[in-house]
């Protein structure tokens, strides 16, 4: 039975495509319904738009960067950085959680420094990490990749840690070995919590990617806040949360996309609405 | 064929689930373990699986012994136990990874066929009933056509009805291969209504109490008084099992033609 022939049978399964209105269509309603107003407000002259400016003055601002072809250099500078620490951090992370979470020994030898390491905020690091890899992206990435790491782990090693002893059973009644029992059963029970924890990592991924370059880059979307800042535009500022909240999103919504096929024998609350 | 031979379980916090249990089981003989909670007649099917090892003593089937589990051995547990991310086509198929995917595929198809679940194969197992996926759990253990079927409790859960016809379908999938079955059970009812031989264990520590042969025609008539009588005669051994501590001779080899 190949992995193939599972997702193609998963996916006819559950016809769940409805007609009518498409679900993020209601997640728009309310940002669109207050940039509207905010924009008429500001049109009547009601608000004094010097501090909070106008998205009809954000979106030109975000053309403008757009076109001088400004945008797309930052934006792929703060991708290229997420890419990077995530990669690092969710793959030490994935690797050291299976580690301790299928082996005692392994557990008692390196959770307790994993956990003391964890209790110290991540930002701490940062002095240090530019003393040892120097002011450019090596210790960006450091830090990016630290702060992805722990969720994965802590979510991988927790996902081992709740596979039903009882299914397990199965695989051992019907003689898998080490390794079919792995890709047989092991796996695909803990996917389910591996990806809500890789989720959590690239959510904080883009957290840290925004310490990085606000500590000191010379492009990226986190250069674009502090230049803002210190050139006072805050159109500027607001273009790169925008941008931010719209990379956050479309990341997520990326893995979610990617994985589903695997997960939809899952009938979770949140699927079935 | 199946033989269990001076059987003693002592589980590491010293508890003594079973101690020195003989049985000898023929080939395609139907026998039903029973006994009250906690007498050990799920560790004795653990055992005879080879998921757990005997403190001493030995399981063999065909003189092979057993010591972990093993093909011609297959086990259904209380709980239907299906994998939630293969449909019930591919749990049924999950013993059959070696088979090529038109053989496994055929044979599913088949024994879908067989308990009334046709065109079930392609749905997930949350979207079974109890019953249904308890049948299907059975099929997962007799696709690979195992010499010994062994089942802890299978229909416990379910209401009398689904277990009556469950009973059926199961009667009607060992006459097909004549697997020899040994399925535990409380309920007196299935003991008399499936078992070729009856079984009683007693508790504190596990010991073989009554060994009762059941000698009426299939298909059984659970409304005729000869299944009353023999429904009498496993509740009576079965009381006696709870309130006696040691074995008595005189019950083990009683029939139901001669217990009186
Ligand atoms: N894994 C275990 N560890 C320790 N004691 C156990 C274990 N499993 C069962 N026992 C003990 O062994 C006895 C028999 O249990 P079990 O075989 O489950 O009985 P039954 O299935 O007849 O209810 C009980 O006293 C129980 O407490
Ligand atoms: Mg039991």
């Amino acid at each position: 039975m190949s992995d193939t022939q599972t997702i193609a049978v998963a996916t006819q399964a559950t016809p769940r495509k409805q007609r009518g209105v498409p679900s993020f269509v209601y997640g728009l309603i309310l940002p669109v319904t207050a940039a509207a107003l905010y924009e008429l407000a500001f049109r009547m002259g009601m608000v004094e738009a010097r501090l909070l400016p106008a998205p009809s003055r954000i979106a030109e601002t975000l053309l403008k960067l757009a076109r001088s072809g400004e945008l797309s250099v930052h934006i792929a500078a703060t991708l290229m950085r997420i890419a990077f620490g995530f990669g690092l951090g969710a793959v030490t992370g994935v690797l050291l959680g299976v580690l301790t979470g299928s082996s005692i020994t392994a557990r008692r030898l390196l959770d307790p420094t994993l956990q003391a390491l964890r209790a110290i905020p991540s930002l701490a690091w940062v002095p240090l990490f530019i003393l040892w890899l120097g002011i450019f992206e090596p210790s960006k990435i450091a830090l990016i990749a630290v702060g992805c790491f722990f969720p994965v782990y802590l979510g991988v090693m927790g996902s081992i840690a709740n596979i039903d002893r009882k299914i397990v059973e199965v695989g051992r009644a019907f003689r898998l070995s080490r390794t079919a029992l792995a890709r047989r059963i092991l796996l695909p029970a803990i996917l389910p919590d591996t990806i809500v924890a890789l989720r959590s990592g690239l959510g904080l991924g883009f957290m840290f990617v925004v310490a990085a370059e606000i500590m000191g880059a010379s492009e990226g979307l986190g250069y674009l806040l502090v230049d803002g800042q210190q050139l006072g535009k805050p159109d500027q500022i607001l273009a790169s949360i925008l941008c931010f909240a719209v990379l956050g999103k479309l990341s997520d919504w990326i893995i979610v996309i990617a994985t589903r096929p695997l997960l939809t024998w899952q009938d979770s609350f949140a699927r079935s609405e | 064929m199946l033989r269990l031979a001076h059987l003693n379980k002592v589980y590491a916090n010293g508890a003594c689930a079973l101690d020195d249990v003989t049985i000898d089981i023929e080939a395609g003989e139907i026998v039903t373990l029973v006994g009250g909670s906690g007498c050990g007649k799920t560790t004795l099917l653990r055992l005879v699986s080879g998921l757990e090892h005997p403190t001493s003593g030995t399981v063999s089937v065909d003189g092979e012994a057993i010591f972990a589990p093993h093909p011609a051995i297959g086990m259904v547990f209380q709980e239907a136990r299906l994998l939630p991310w293969l449909t019930v086509a591919q749990n049924i198929g999950f013993g059959l990874a070696h088979l090529p995917a038109g053989e496994c595929k055929d044979l599913v198809e088949d024994a879908l066929l067989k308990v009334g679940l046709a065109g079930y194969g392609t749905r997930w197992p949350r979207e079974l009933s109890g019953g249904q996926a308890q049948r299907v759990s059975i099929l997962r253990a007799l696709v690979t056509k195992p010499k010994v079927l062994l089942m802890d409790e299978p229909f416990s859960a379910l209401d009398a009805l689904t277990r009556g016809s469950l009973q059926d379908h199961l009667l009607a999938l060992w006459d097909a291969h004549r697997p020899t079955l040994v399925l535990v059970t409380h309920d007196v009812e299935e003991a008399a209504a499936l078992a070729d031989r009856a079984i009683v264990l007693q508790p504190r520590p596990g010991r073989v109490f009554a060994d009762i042969r059941v000698e009426l025609p299939r298909p059984r008539d659970r409304l005729s008084q000869d299944f009353a009588e023999t429904k009498r005669i496993i509740m009576n051994a079965l009381d006696g099992s709870l309130s006696q501590p040691a074995l008595s001779k005189n019950n083990a080899g009683a029939t139901a033609g001669s217990w009186w």
